[in-house]
């Protein structure tokens, strides 16, 4: 009875009993990160401010629109405006005849595109904001479109699966059965969206019950099914491959160009999504960070593989002639999208040849 | 408006009937695309003044309508002058416009020899093939065309669509016709033998418009008085068109209009095979539950359907559960050992249920049956790279990169 106890002392502690006591069918996506905390809270203490946890934000936590009162953006014919000084708008105008649509869902964490809702109808934003720029520019994939009328330069309208895999992603609790729910909406990547069965878990943990009901451990996956876990949202190698998305626009796909990698091996530990990167935490951009990932697998400069002592035979790849550190910035080059405004490390390791072109 | 018709063989006729202006404008952009086309390739070739004269004067019997002045002539610069490749495209052309068309494939047969990427050429071919009944080379022919560019223009793309759909039916890969035939939809092209064409592929018959038409005449030789037709095969037509049109609804979007079809379809036919079928195959990518519901219904109807299994395996395997969906699968891989969805709906049913051993030999199967069919070689992937087969992991890979690399637009947005 000691952990429960402990369990249900740390739940009052955070006093959210209220909501968990609630059956499951009512326990919703709201306050179930901070929740988690209780017992979560190495994983909860960052998460929420990640890229993942901020995937979609509303307006009244959105950092850039504090910073930002107006941003503006003239392409061809049209001027578009975001103001968000009060309840934040998106308008653009041809010079006669003005569109202006509230923002209730900005997309990204640091680039930012905005879904908006016109006449029943929901628009990916002809303009995003980039931070390379800090400034409005066309929204990447939208390039080539050109608006006819004042109506198709607000933005692009998004097919009928898109709404479900864009707010799918982007927020937890949006998509029931395989049908979007716009009300049920949470921000951000969530517990919820990642463990499922986290809410129901957390009542259960309540009554005591907690240790049998935890969601699956996501660690016990292979490479290959973490790979397509993240590649739910991130693009699995199944889904590019179908969709035949080729050249630099598909750097954004991570899980993709991982497994295109000659070292990818969807039953080594060492190769998957979650060695190299925490979940719950920030994004770490320090190239150097990444070397121990990189020399658990292949030896370092001054031992040969096959002469390596006992304690580094599991080092079985080759070492680099060239350095032992900064590995990422070689052998994962950044690649910009083709718009030049979002840069990508690659992650179809491989040994970079001047003047190669991009792998595909 | 020299080609004029020599695309327009019966099948496209009936289907132009709903527009004759468009279609008048439509046929001076074939014969454009045929002589803008196909000239340039053809001019430079040494001739000789006897040849240039004939080849004048066959010109001259075009210009006046004088098909078989024509022909002749164009046979006697051939006969002269074997590497003559405008010679055989205007022989070809014109016979094909006289109904010639074993002289019209030969003929052109010879054109593509001398100019291999003459995307026109193989489409007219193909139709050519169409008529004398060499339905698979005619489906290859006709996609290489494609291919080429010889769907450059609207109504010729629509010309070819439409054969391509019907070749694919008559050859039994009824998945592609009708994903074909979704074109003539979305761009609300219509009319009653394109809805029996539909049908056809709806219902999983193998055989083309006129077909059925022949099918009901030799049953029925008393055709002619309404009373005295056989009620059964009049249904029999009333029915593949019924589903034609109540398929045609739903791939031009009208869902509400399409469910009250199929509703009424299976009022009408309740024992008839593959409407639920097709019904739920349609409401597949949208609709899983729903659309599994349907696949039931038609197993009540027809158990032995080994497609309706296949199908509601892969919607239990849409809804992650593999558990239910491998006796589905089973049955349907004990009934058709060699049919390949079978195989590959058996495959990552046992795999997505942790019997990846099984799902492999399973998977290899569906891929030695059918070698160029991504789906296999994506879950082999993915098979072989679970189990720590990292080469073969990457060869499948690389196979799965290769049949998909040129294949035109992106599914959708990035």
């Amino acid at each position: 009875m000691g952990p429960r106890l402990s369990i249900l002392r740390k739940f009052l502690t955070v006093a959210f009993l209220g909501v968990a006591v609630n059956a499951v069918a009512q326990a919703t996506h709201t306050n179930i990160a901070s929740s988690c905390a209780g017992c979560h809270a190495a994983e909860s203490k960052w998460q929420t401010d990640t890229p993942m946890g901020r995937a979609m934000q509303w307006p009244d936590v959105n950092p850039l629109f504090k910073t930002h009162p107006e941003l503006t953006f003239r392409k061809g014919a049209y001027s578009y405006t975001v103001d968000t000084k009060d309840q934040p708008t998106y308008s653009v105008t041809d010079g006669t005849r003005t569109i202006t649509l509230p923002i209730h869902w900005s997309f990204g964490k640091g680039a930012q595109t905005w879904v908006l809702e016109k006449d029943g109808q929901l628009l990916e934003s002809m303009v995003s904001y980039y931070p390379s720029i800090d400034a409005l520019e066309i929204t990447t994939g939208d390039q080539e479109l050109k608006p006819q009328n004042l109506d198709e330069a607000v933005g692009r309208k998004l097919r009928e699966t898109e709404p479900k895999d864009c707010f799918g992603c982007h927020s937890t609790g949006s998509v029931l059965k395989g049908k979007l729910h716009l009300e049920t909406i949470q921000p951000g990547v969530t517990c919820e969206h990642c463990h499922t069965g986290a809410a129901s878990h957390m009542v259960a943990a309540v009554q005591g019950e907690g240790y049998g009901t935890a969601p699956p451990d996501l660690r016990k996956l292979t490479s290959e099914d973490i790979s397509n876990f993240c590649g739910q949202c991130h693009r699995s190698w199944e889904t590019v491959v179908r969709s035949t998305w080729r050249g630099e626009v598909d750097v954004r796909f991570q899980p993709f160009r991982l497994a295109n990698s000659k070292c990818f091996d969807g039953t080594d530990p060492r190769i998957s999504c979650i060695a190299c990167h925490n979940p719950h935490q920030d994004l770490v951009r320090d190239d150097s960070s990444y070397d121990s990932k990189c020399l658990a697998c292949h030896a370092a400069k001054n031992e040969s593989a096959s002469g390596a002592p006992q304690a580094v035979s599991h080092r079985d790849a080759k070492a680099c002639t060239v350095a032992s550190s900064n590995c990422v910035s070689c052998h994962m080059p950044k690649v910009k999208l083709p718009n030049g405004l979002v840069t990508f490390h690659d992650h179809e390791i491989r040994i970079v040849k001047p003047g190669a072109p991009y792998p595909d | 408006m020299l080609f004029l018709g020599f695309f327009l063989n019966r099948d496209s006729r009936a289907l132009m009937r709903s527009n004759s202006s468009r279609c008048r404008f439509n046929l001076i952009l074939i014969a454009t695309l045929c002589v803008v086309g196909f000239l340039p390739e053809a001019l430079g070739q040494g001739a000789s003044d006897r040849e240039d004269q004939l080849m004048a004067q066959a010109a001259a019997a075009r210009m006046q309508n004088d098909v078989p002045r024509a022909i002749e002539l164009y046979s006697q610069v051939v006969e002269r002058n074997p590497k003559s490749p405008d010679a055989w495209w205007f022989l070809g052309s014109l016979q094909y416009g006289t109904g010639a068309y074993i002289a019209a494939r030969d003929a052109l047969s010879h054109y593509v020899d001398l100019i291999p990427t003459a995307g026109p050429a193989f489409a007219l071919r193909g139709l050519c093939e169409f008529e004398t009944g060499e339905y698979s080379k005619a489906l290859v022919d006709i996609q290489q065309g494609t291919k080429l560019g010889a769907a450059n223009q609207p109504r010729n793309e629509q010309i070819l669509r439409y054969h391509e759909a019907l070749l694919l039916t008559r050859l039994g890969n009824f998945s592609a016709a009708l994903k074909t035939y979704a074109y003539f939809a979305k761009d609300s092209i219509s009319n009653p033998e394109l809805m029996t064409a539909i049908g056809l592929a709806g219902l999983r018959m193998p055989m083309l418009p006129k077909e059925l038409v022949q099918d009901q005449q030799t049953k029925d030789p008393q055709g002619k008085d309404p009373q005295s037709k056989d009620p059964q095969v009049k249904d029999q037509q009333e029915l593949v068109s019924a589903a034609g049109n109540a398929a045609y609804r739903y791939m031009a979007g009208d869902e509400a209009s399409a469910k009250q079809s199929f509703q009424e379809l299976f009022q009408r036919f309740p024992k008839a095979t593959n409407t639920h079928f097709l019904y739920g195959y349609l409401l597949f990518s949208t609709n899983p539950d729903a659309a599994f519901d349907e696949f039931q219904k038609e197993l009540e109807i027809s158990p032995a359907n080994a497609d309706a299994d296949v199908m509601a395996a892969w919607a239990l395997l849409l809804r992650n559960e593999p558990a239910d969906a491998l006796p589905y699968a089973q049955k349907a891989a004990d009934a058709e050992p060699s049919h390949p969805s079978a195989q590959l709906v058996l495959g990552k049913s046992l795999m997505e249920s942790g019997d990846l051993e099984n799902g492999m030999q399973h998977l290899e199967k569906a891929a030695q049956l059918e070698p160029d069919n991504l789906e296999a070689h994506l879950a082999l992937a993915k098979a072989y790279s679970k189990s720590g087969r990292k080469e073969e992991a990457r060869r499948e890979r690389q196979l799965s990169l290769r049949l998909t690399s040129g294949n035109g637009t992106p599914t959708e947005h990035p």
